[in-house]
């Protein structure tokens, strides 16, 4: 998986940068997802305990 | 007598209201919302094979978002509360507390947050670093399209330069997505409508800041 996206240059030699990998974006996604779901494992158990407590 | 007492109920309704968002800083954050779904999808659809022409619209809408948050900044730093945004001693010493309780430990009990908590406030920190770091990258990259205001010069700035400017939009862009996720998430979640329904209609009940917010860190009748 590459970080960057590179180009060839025109003008030979090396590759020129370009710009964030877009093959990184499914990450971003599972980011925000496993946030969302670790949150709400947390909530809910954390819940439970307080409910027991009462 | 029927006009007395519907004014008496409306004092009364009033008094049991506590303002917590006025119309300019709602309008900031639907029109705010809005400029950011549409950057999002501009961006991203093309990019996972939605094709349209979408350089138009994502360039006018970055301006427009350039403009909105301009006039949010200079709005927080001279008539709003500025510091009730900022992560204070107090936040740091209750989100100890409160990890402290969650995983078992005795002490002192978390205290109530002020208009904000310090989850609220770390999730300002970072919108506020990826979008201005977007919004600083994007008004670079309108040096490279030509629009009706002006022509395009790409040369102002070397190949690598370039390279680099494209980076930081492209990820800041991305941590975007993850952080509207998580903020779509909250607004959702039974425990946060509160806050969620305060962004439509301005207010809460005073229950709810009785409930929720120390009166000490958030003095919303003096405001």
């Amino acid at each position: 998986m590459q970080l960057f996206r590179y180009s060839t240059s025109i003008y030979g030699g090396s590759d020129v940068l370009i710009g964030a990998s877009w093959d990184l974006l499914p990450w971003f996604v599972l980011a925000g997802a496993v946030v969302i779901v670790l949150h709400a494992v947390f909530k809910a158990a954390t819940s439970r305990r307080t409910d027991r407590i009462k | 007598m029927a006009v007395t007492q519907a004014n008496i109920s409306e004092a009364g309704a009033a008094s049991d209201r506590v303002t917590r968002h006025l119309l300019a800083d709602r309008l900031y954050h639907w029109l705010m919302a809005a400029c950011v779904l549409t950057l999002l999808a501009t961006a991203f659809l093309p990019i996972i094979g939605v094709k349209f022409e979408w350089l138009g619209l994502h360039w006018m809408t970055g301006v427009a978002l350039s403009a909105l948050v301009l006039i949010h900044i200079v709005r927080a730093v001279i008539w709003q509360d500025f510091w009730a945004m900022m992560i204070d001693r107090a936040d740091l010493r209750n989100a100890w507390r409160r990890f402290a309780q969650t995983f078992g430990r005795k002490g002192a009990a978390p205290g109530k947050p002020g208009k904000y908590n310090v989850l609220q406030k770390l999730y300002h920190a970072g919108i506020a670093v990826l979008v201005l770091s977007i919004i600083a990258t994007g008004l670079l990259m309108l040096l490279k399209i030509d629009t009706p205001l002006w022509r395009r010069n790409p040369y102002v700035l070397a190949d690598y330069q370039w390279g680099w400017i494209y980076v930081v939009h492209g990820f800041a862009a991305m941590g975007l997505i993850t952080m509207v996720m998580i903020h779509i998430y909250f607004a959702l979640r039974p425990d946060e409508w509160r806050l969620t329904r305060s962004m439509f209609r301005g207010w809460m009940t005073r229950r709810e800041f009785e409930e929720h917010h120390d009166r000490a860190r958030w003095a919303a009748d003096e405001r």
